[in-house]
């Protein structure tokens, strides 16, 4: 869930080290067909008008991630003269709790916490979008699961807009030497023992995000669980109907385990919890590697390439996908994702709501080379970046989908459950202690 | 946009001083109707009237508000009595988020208070005294969260093998030729690298204080003192420390009340991770990712309540003060 934030928040420092290096390169889409066909889109968003005025927006986004998604509102913005005030903030929970007692919610939120917008969804909070878009236009763009994800109780609280495919193994082709289609999880951490065995570390594994440090870990943890226990039992976790004290979980934190365990992860212990994950590929491109395997989701990618701009995608980055942990359930994906919500109805926001819904904003989302498009309706065509393209690629070739557990959570919940990724990697011992604490939070 | 807030902004500020203006302008008319005894008596309050109002509006009332909320229930519709105090002090992380407090308590004040008393006797004697005091004071407009930045990466940490990238760890590695510590994280050093950081924007403050104290000793004591024989430790330990005791007082019941609030640079750096929670910390969680406005509500009446008697204690010393300097008048 947490992905935005903390991407957010590694590129807050990057950005003050960094600052002034690179511009941003979505600049440039201004007569493009798919910035002509957002337009035009938008425009209907908009009932066919300019209708003009403002609509205000919370959410996390930051630097070049912000850049990329403003460019996605550039053309609505353009289509229907309305102004969009995006207020990006790591302190998104208490900035909007802030804003809506004192009388002055923003009228869209985006987040990647999912439960904690669920529950204010649950307090009377957010529209139904069910209304404001209509089932059509929603059942057409959106798949049932991931409509599923964003309601309560029959209403739809929020769409998705932003997408990232959890489980992808990134490595360096120049150097990497292990499997890159491994059958099974087993076969993967045979080769990793093998290399620990002969003094190379294999794993670049950081867990180090301000604020939110651990969520590394724990969305590690929780695809396991999904892949490793199923669907089944990871939705009824996800929900709260299972303990954190089950075998099953404690199988999951097991697994993670063992990629963080002595001589397995660059730097030891130590260096995995002080170590920022945005950094976490740096030790790869040192002579001789310092790791060989990271395991992200897709926006790793671009974190990579961001900060290391020597590296080329395809020939010194490149990923494939996690293989299964569990041959019982195979070709299992997980993604988590921004959502979008309403809390003022109003034609602007109504717009704007719509027009995110639209394939055509889902194809410029695609086309910053930063997300995939949740939206069913967008072409492969449309990433122009080769790794998003594989990676809607993967997705479409999944046997199942589903949402990180830890994005349903509420927030208290996933704070402990940080925080236990993080003294687990720090007292792998203690596990039944730290499993307890979690349970102890719900 | 940029232009519409600027006019909002100098439209207030007319509007402000106007009503301003008037209340006082007819305040003082109507007081000036009174026999005059009555005047004399009233119109202090014409003047403290409004600073009063704002005081009570922003500090009394929500300070009243929170106490009373920290007796009901996370969503603050039902009374639980004492509920919330009871739990805050049987749960784990709070109770390391008191000893830690205390640690905070015990550790900056002291400290801040030493080397600033130590600097600003010091650099008196020095040419570069001036270059010395300009060092130690600028961190104090270096913003908490800044801080907290500057200092993530001073102790920034790599693996042994790797090149050090942190200040603190490079001189360490280099100096004594032994491992690089992970100060923010191993649980020996981590609050102790928190308490250093905040020391870093605080001692300035201590020694500008002290500084401006040491004018008050006056020189024809100290060079008596020298005359009759007394060695400069005597004369600083006789003459110099005692002078500077009420000053003392307030450096170090002002930055004891920074220690009771310390939060920003704990959020930046850790977030309270590996046993680096304070109650501030624990508080926040508990209001905005909890949003229990109970337990929020609690553990803010503690910190209150910890707050209190220093406040007092130093309301007291400063009346005392102020006495002492009407009577040498």
């Amino acid at each position: 869930m947490q992905k935005v934030r903390t991407v957010s928040a590694g590129l807050l420092v990057t950005a003050l080290v960094l600052a002034g290096c690179g511009g941003s390169p979505e600049e440039e889409q201004a007569d493009d067909p798919a910035s002509n066909a957002a337009r035009q889109a938008a425009l209907e968003a908009a009932g066919g008008e300019e209708i003009g005025g403002t609509v205000s927006m919370l959410g996390l986004l930051g630097g070049e991630e912000l850049d990329a998604f403003l460019s996605v509102l550039k053309p609505f913005e353009e289509a229907t003269g309305v102004e969009v005030q995006y207020e990006g903030t790591r302190d998104f929970a208490a900035v909007l709790q802030t804003r809506v007692e004192g009388g002055n919610p923003p009228d869209v939120v985006e987040t990647p916490a999912i439960g904690e917008i669920s529950a204010f969804a649950a307090e009377g909070n957010l529209v139904d979008l069910r209304e404001v878009l209509g089932d059509e236009l929603l059942e057409a763009n959106f798949s049932p699961s991931l409509i599923e994800t964003g309601s309560l109780d029959g209403e739809v609280f929020g769409i998705y807009s932003t997408a990232n495919l959890g489980g992808l193994i990134w490595y360096d082709p120049s150097t990497y030497e292990g499997p890159t289609e491994p059958e099974s999880w087993a076969e993967l951490q045979t080769w990793a023992r093998q290399e620990a065995d002969a003094g190379r570390t294999p794993w670049c594994v950081a867990l180090e995000s301000g604020a939110a440090s651990g969520w590394p870990a724990s969305d590690f943890i929780d695809e396991i669980l999904l892949r490793q226990a199923g669907p089944e039992f990871h939705s009824r976790w996800a929900a709260g109907e299972e303990a954190w004290t089950s075998p099953e979980v404690r199988a999951a934190f097991e697994t993670y385990g063992e990629t963080v365990a002595e001589g397995m992860a660059y730097g030891g212990t130590t260096n995995v919890l002080s170590t920022n994950f945005a950094e976490a590929a740096n030790p790869m491109y040192e002579d001789p590697p310092g790791c060989s395997i990271l395991q992200q989701a897709t926006f790793m990618g671009s974190i990579i390439t961001d900060s290391l701009p020597e590296v080329e995608p395809g020939e010194t980055l490149d990923f494939f996908p996690v293989p299964d942990y569990n041959p019982d359930f195979p070709g299992i994906r997980s993604i988590s994702g921004e959502i979008v919500g309403m809390i003022n109805q109003t034609d602007q926001s109504e717009a704007l709501v719509r027009y995110l819904a639209t394939p055509e904003a889902g194809t410029l989302i695609a086309g910053t080379g930063r997300w995939l498009s949740p939206n069913l309706n967008v072409e492969d065509s449309a990433y122009e970046d080769p790794f998003l393209q594989r990676a809607s690629q993967v997705l479409v070739e999944a046997q199942g989908t589903y949402s990180l557990g830890n994005s349903l959570m509420p927030q208290t919940t996933v704070d402990a459950f940080w925080r236990a990724g993080l003294d687990y990697t720090q007292n792998p011992d203690q596990l039944d202690d730290i499993l307890a604490t979690i349970e102890e939070t719900r | 946009m940029i232009g519409e807030r600027v006019w909002l902004i100098v439209g207030a500020g007319v509007v402000i001083l106007t009503v301003g203006a008037v209340y006082l302008r007819l305040g003082d008319r109507a007081l000036a109707a009174l026999p005059t005894v009555w005047y004399h008596r009233t119109i202090p309050w014409l003047f403290i009237g409004p600073g009063a109002l704002i005081v009570g509006l922003t500090l009394v009332f929500p300070g009243i508000l929170t106490v009373v909320l920290s007796f009901f229930d996370a969503k603050s519709t039902s009374f639980v009595g004492l509920d919330n105090y009871a739990s805050a002090l049987s749960d784990p992380v709070t109770l390391i988020a008191l000893r830690n407090t205390a640690l905070w308590v015990a550790l900056l004040p002291t400290l801040a208070a030493l080397v600033g008393l130590v600097i600003a006797v010091l650099v008196d004697r020095v040419r570069y005294g001036g270059l010395v005091k300009l060092a130690l004071f600028l961190p104090i407009a270096v913003s908490a969260v800044a801080a907290g930045v500057i200092w993530t990466f001073m102790y920034d940490y790599q693996p042994p093998v790797a090149a050090q990238t942190g200040t603190v760890n490079a001189l360490l590695t280099v100096l004594t030729q032994t491992d690089p510590i992970a100060w923010i994280i191993d649980e020996a050093t981590n609050n102790y690298a928190l308490i250093a950081a905040t020391l870093w924007t605080q001692a300035g403050f201590a020694m500008v204080i002290f500084s401006a104290a040491l004018r008050s000793v006056p020189d024809d004591l100290l060079e008596a003192a020298r005359l009759d024989g007394a060695s400069e430790w005597q004369a600083f330990r006789y003459i110099t420390l005692p002078i500077l005791v009420p000053t003392i007082v307030v450096v170090t019941t002002t930055v004891t009340v920074i220690a009771l609030k310390a939060f920003d640079i704990i959020y930046v750096m850790t977030n309270g991770a590996y046993g680096t929670d304070v109650l501030s910390t624990v508080m926040y969680r508990a209001l905005f990712t909890a949003r229990d406005n109970g337990s929020a509500g609690a553990i803010a009446t503690m910190l209150m309540i910890a707050v209190l008697p220093i406040m007092i204690y130093n309301l007291r010393q400063f009346r005392r003060q102020g006495r002492q300097v009407g009577s040498s008048w």
